[in-house]
């Protein structure tokens, strides 16, 4: 079984088989189209978390579990700071596009910020200690939170309008904001993907991801290649922020402990450092969650976490190194 | 006589406190193959990682067109005009064959000569210009050879510094990348530090020769004045010491 699973061209095909029969199992019966669309959404979002977190282990062998807290800031940048029981609209009320383009440029800084401030100087150590200093740096985020805006839960109602169903089908009808989700996370797939193949610190980029040393023999700069996935990474926490915020309305100081767990895990699976992989490991722990949630017995239900892990063990036991692996995991300099 | 292009000046590296090289001194003109021979763990690679700005010297230093380059980053000296083919050829398997190449030449701002350059190279090597679209990691291992050096190349070199070129490659295949390293020095003056296990090989190739066991330079000459051979072997194996044997790891 296991080799018959290191065979690319069978995972493949394995893969192809599951997501057809997925498709037609799901298009024959409005509530099951329901589901898939509800489960790509979740994937998707997870694929998006995923992305940040193996995009930056991928070039700087860092796990980063401050991932989250980017998170967390980028939401909690849309409210005045204040710790008032109501909250206030900041960037939160501004024109949409320009709510965007606020909240992923200040988690674009928050994110440069933490490189220049933990990670730059710890770049030469060991990925263990770059990993601890990453959880330090979230709780130290989490703490300025709570000193700024108190420890209460705040409300944050941005585009409410992405809330409303719309109907796709006959019988099948879902939030405007899944559609959303999946769309956005296409559309960032797709630029990401230019951009690592078409563009000059793009190649430079998975160059450096593959063996640094030699990258920068050749003149690559660390810095900048560096600096790089830190903006991209800090740009997909934004998006990850504002469809959570979307979503529920209210967020917490501790809004990105959950959503790195399972991202993480979803890189682990797909493959540390590589990018299909954590697309891919994203997609089935949404997925997986989703469908659990659905065809789960009402008394277990409320365990179906429980059974994504079992498939995350299952997985692993079976592919120790994730489903995609990475090319390479040379040291870094 | 005018100032070396690289003048690697008393160096000592250490590895933690294991001093890997001690004192070695090298120089190569503007023009020059110089070969730096010696058995495994003799601290040849060292001494190329050095001059990269991969390591540092605990002491001595590395000049380069009359100024000091060790502490320097490694990209910085790659900038310089000191392009390394270190050993064990590091392509990035997950690029295609152009776009390493094209990493080898992302430094560099004139983008239209970058575009004849790597029409040169996929000349130099028709391999290359086959196999462009394919991922480097599908290449054999002369393959990955030819194409460490074009991409070394692309980075416009004032200087080459190759470690093991011959390793795990077949004869015909070595004599291909010796032949256009010759070629290269002759038509466009590339300037090459070349490190070997092989001395029969560098004898043949080099103008100068250096050979360095455990860690310190053993003699230095002119290729054609070491060309019997016999002195080098004597300083290779350094017999006159009855512990060592050939190519024994000794620090």
């Amino acid at each position: 079984m296991r080799d018959l699973l290191n065979n690319k061209n069978f995972r493949w095909a394995l893969a192809a088989v599951i997501v057809v029969v997925g498709i037609i199992v799901a298009v024959t019966d409005p509530v099951r189209f329901q589901i898939l669309i509800t489960s790509l959404s979740e994937g998707s979002f997870y694929a998006l978390a995923a992305l940040g977190i193996g995009l930056l282990f991928g070039v700087l062998r860092l796990v980063n579990f401050a991932y989250g807290d980017w998170v967390m800031l980028g939401g909690y940048a849309l409210i005045v700071p204040s710790a008032a029981v109501t909250s206030t609209l900041l960037i939160g009320s501004f024109f949409p596009a320009l709510v965007v383009i606020c909240i992923v440029g200040f988690t674009i800084i928050i994110a440069l910020l933490s490189e220049a401030t933990v990670f730059r100087p710890l770049r030469n150590t060991t990925p263990p200690t770059m990993m601890i200093a990453s959880f330090a740096l979230g709780y130290v985020l989490q703490n300025l939170i709570i000193m700024i805006y108190g420890g209460r839960p705040k409300s944050a109602g941005i585009f409410p309008e992405l809330l409303q169903s719309i109907d796709l089908a006959e019988g099948v009808s879902v939030p405007l904001l899944k559609i959303v989700t999946i769309g956005v996370t296409a559309i960032l797939l797709i630029l990401l993907t230019l951009f690592l193949h078409r563009t000059s610190v793009g190649v430079q980029m998975r160059a450096a991801a593959e063996d640094f040393r030699m990258a920068r023999m050749l003149g690559v700069r660390a810095n900048l290649v560096i600096a790089m996935a830190f903006v991209i990474s800090g740009s997909l926490a934004s998006f990850v922020s504002l469809l959570y915020v979307s979503q529920l309305g209210i967020m917490t100081f501790r809004m990105g402990t959950p959503i790195i767990v399972f991202a993480f895990i979803a890189t682990v699976i797909g493959g540390m450092g590589s990018l299909v992989g954590s697309v891919v490991g994203g997609m089935v722990v949404g997925v997986s969650s989703v469908v659990l949630k659905n065809i789960l017995p009402d008394s277990i239900r409320g365990f179906s976490d429980a059974f994504v892990f079992a498939i995350v063990i299952a997985i692993l036991l079976a592919r120790p190194q994730g489903l995609v692996p990475a090319k390479s995991a040379s040291e870094r300099v | 006589m005018t100032e070396p292009l690289l003048h690697i000046d008393d160096i000592t590296v250490h590895y933690s406190r294991l001093a890997a090289i001690r004192g070695v001194s090298i120089s190569v003109n503007e023009g020059e193959i110089v070969c730096v021979v010696g058995p495994n763990g003799a601290g040849k690679s060292t001494t190329l990682l050095t001059v990269s700005g991969i390591l540092n010297p605990t002491s001595g230093n590395v000049m380069f067109a009359g100024n000091r380059i060790n502490g320097m980053r490694p990209e910085n000296v790659a900038r310089l005009g000191i392009s390394q083919v270190p050993e064990g050829r590091h392509v990035f398997t997950a690029l295609t064959v152009e776009e390493n190449l094209r990493v080898g030449a992302a430094m560099r701002k004139d983008k239209a000569q970058v575009n004849k350059d790597v029409k040169w190279v996929m000349d130099l090597f028709p391999i290359l210009a086959e196999r462009r679209r394919q991922s480097a990691g599908k290449l054999s291992g002369g393959e990955q050879q030819m194409l460490v050096i074009a991409r070394a190349l692309l980075t416009n070199p004032k200087i080459m510094t190759i470690d093991e070129p011959s390793l795990g490659l077949a004869p015909n295949i070595v004599d291909r990348v010796y032949e256009v390293l010759t070629t290269l020095r002759k038509e466009r003056g590339l300037t090459l530090l070349i490190v070997e296990q092989s001395s029969e090989r560098a004898l043949k190739a080099a103008d100068r020769i250096y050979v360095l066991r455990s860690g310190q330079i053993q003699l230095e000459g002119s290729a054609a004045d070491l060309q019997d051979g016999e002195e080098v072997r004597k300083a290779y194996f350094g017999f006159s010491e009855g512990t060592e044997h050939l190519g024994e790891v000794e620090f």
